[in-house]
């Protein structure tokens, strides 16, 4: 009779268990499916104060597989964006002991044959030894590792 | 009779646990018609002051909320505005408290276009905010996934 008590309170116990685990596998979140980017696509950098000419060098630097356009209309996609980039004060200088400026800058990358954004990065950087080429380097590098993921 | 007294018990507890475990559990609030956003919905980020808009989009990116962002509002089902701010560090800051980092705020909006009701409303405030613009860019977006219908 023991034996099957305790058999039973076996049976329980791995019930339980597979309950709890089949509860944690529902509780699993969906991604959202990441659309390919394809290498050599057609870019269109639209105009980015300050930031789009140093992110067509960093595209050459990295060397991101993708061709840069001058026509949004021959595009395949466009990246817009956003920098901004504050330069070290004096108080920065003599308290922290740092020339560098502080940069930020975020970009999107949307198919414009579905207006879908298939690709956005941000970075910030405080004390950036290459001012707007190191923000506009990372965002390249970045984009270059999504493409080349696939 | 032992045998069916405790096949009967674990029945009964492992349904409750399984109720337990695996029903949803709702979050809601009186006098609120709390509406949901359904995963997979487009949204249209307005553009924002400093380009925080780009910000927000690499935030839904980067924490994979279950929304596609697309560059039009035509094509869209919900309507993202907002602002937002940045005090960048002063001296007294950088000499007082040793810390050059910027204090952001933002606030957004979600409204259904179709309905024009606001379904989802946030602000941020974050004091030395380490990735400025970034930090309260994925703040907006880490709240809005918890928002999403699942």
């Amino acid at each position: 009779m023991k034996n099957i008590n305790r058999g039973l309170l076996c049976l329980v116990a791995i019930s339980l268990l597979c309950c709890v685990v089949s509860a944690q596998k529902t509780k699993e979140e969906p991604k959202p499916v990441e659309e390919k980017i394809p290498a050599g696509s057609k870019v269109f950098i639209s105009p980015i104060p300050e930031f789009d000419t140093f992110l067509k060098d960093a595209f050459k630097a990295k060397k991101v597989p993708m061709v840069l356009v001058d026509d949004k209309s021959q595009a395949d996609y466009e990246i817009t964006g956003a920098s901004n980039s504050q330069k070290a004060s004096t108080a920065k200088k003599l308290i922290m002991g740092s020339w560098h400026s502080s940069e930020e800058a975020s970009i999107n990358l949307v198919n414009l044959k579905s207006g879908a954004t298939v690709f956005a990065y941000s970075v910030h950087k405080s004390d950036s030894a290459h001012g707007k080429k190191s923000t506009a380097e990372a965002c390249a590098k970045h984009l270059k590792d999504r493409i080349e993921s696939k | 009779m032992k045998i069916i007294k405790a096949l009967f018990s674990a029945l009964v507890v492992l349904s409750l646990v399984t109720a337990i475990v695996a029903s949803p559990q709702e979050k809601s609030v009186l006098g609120t018609a709390k509406k949901q956003i359904p995963p997979g919905s487009k949204i249209y980020i307005a553009p924002m002051k400093d380009g925080f808009e780009t910000f927000v989009t690499a935030g839904i990116i980067k924490k994979q909320v279950q929304l596609v962002v697309v560059n039009s509002r035509d094509k869209a089902d919900y309507e993202m505005t907002g602002v937002s701010e940045t005090d960048k560090a002063g001296w007294a800051k950088m000499l007082i408290l040793g810390s050059d980092n910027s204090n952001e705020q933002a606030s957004i909006k979600v409204v259904e276009i179709s309905s024009g009701e606001v379904v989802y409303g946030y602000s941020v405030h974050k004091q030395n905010s380490y990735r400025g613009k970034q930090s309260a860019g994925e703040a907006c977006a880490k709240h809005l996934k918890e928002t999403i219908a699942k």
